[in-house]
């Protein structure tokens, strides 16, 4: 499993598509706590542990049950973990789940890549 | 030579820029494109901030708070200069004041195309940008389209950057080529 991490709009999925000759076909985009791990490349993560937080579900279990699905998978996740202390106590603990859910997939991934400006930081 | 630097608040950008900037000038001449429109106090004092900290140092101050390549016009292009930065400077020209501070999405594309032009028409370039992408709020749609104009534009410098440096507490992380 490759992850790829990175703020907003760094050009993480663009570089997922260059680099691992991805179509449309190939990648899911996650919009609520199901994840289609039939596709090569899971892109929005964060929408998957926001939902999940909503949900009350835990997205580590979610991917331990699923761990046989996505051991060559291409995983997308933004990274929300600077700034400010969320004011609101769902953009905290959705802060957690996210961040907790990274730390767990990357112990898991061959590499780790952080994309900056669209630059690869291969972090592992 | 076209370095970006970018970075988090008050991670020590401006002093790296300043450094790099003077050093590629080699004597010469080198400027200082001030691209903030200060609108209260607290703008006014970190501009001053900044003026304390250029002292001595021999930058020529341009004020240009939008159209960039209008420096052009009354400079010497052999020279280095240190633009600070380009999120004021979207910012001004996303939000124009001859609208009324309406969003003219068109100038994303615009100062994109500028700064990348800019950069490419003086000998020396260090562009300043700030790093405004990795917390947890969920913003409303006219701050994530200025987010997103601003990585844009970030994306499109890193591409023809020969460097771009990250910034953090002072300490710099190589994202791309060397430093001069």
């Amino acid at each position: 499993m490759i992850l790829i991490i990175g703020g907003a709009y760094q050009g993480k999925l663009e570089f997922a598509r260059m680099n691992f000759s991805l179509t449309d076909q190939d990648i899911f985009t996650c919009t609520d706590t199901e994840i289609d791990f039939s596709k090569q490349c899971i892109n929005g993560l964060e929408n998957f542990t926001y939902a999940c937080l909503r949900a009350s579900i835990d997205p580590i279990e979610y991917f331990k049950k699923n761990s046989d699905s996505w051991k060559q998978s291409i995983l997308i996740c933004r990274d929300i973990s600077s700034g400010v202390v969320p004011m609101s106590s769902d953009m905290r603990l959705w802060r957690q789940l996210n961040g907790r859910l990274c730390q767990y997939l990357s112990q898991h991934a061959l590499k780790v890549s952080r994309i900056f400006c669209g630059l690869e930081q291969r972090l592992k | 030579m076209l370095i970006l630097v970018s970075g988090g608040a008050k991670s020590g950008k401006s002093d790296i820029a300043q450094k790099l900037a003077m050093g590629l000038s080699e004597g010469g001449k080198c400027y200082y494109i001030a691209t903030t429109i200060p609108c209260d106090a607290e703008d006014w004092n970190r501009i001053q901030k900044h003026i304390k900290d250029r002292e001595g140092l021999g930058f020529t101050t341009m004020e240009c708070d939008r159209n960039i390549l209008s420096c052009l016009e009354c400079c010497d292009k052999n020279g280095s200069f240190l633009v600070d930065s380009s999120t004021a400077l979207l910012m001004n020209e996303l939000f124009p004041e001859t609208l009324g501070y309406q969003m003219d999405e068109s100038a994303i594309e615009r100062c994109r195309h500028e700064l990348c032009l800019f950069a490419c028409s003086v000998r020396h370039c260090v562009i300043v940008s700030d790093f405004i992408y990795s917390d947890a709020e969920r913003y409303n749609e006219t701050t994530e389209i200025y987010r997103k104009g601003l990585a844009a534009i970030d994306r499109a410098l890193a591409s023809i950057a020969d460097t771009v440096i990250e910034v953090c507490s002072g300490t710099i992380t190589l994202q791309k080529g060397e430093l001069p």
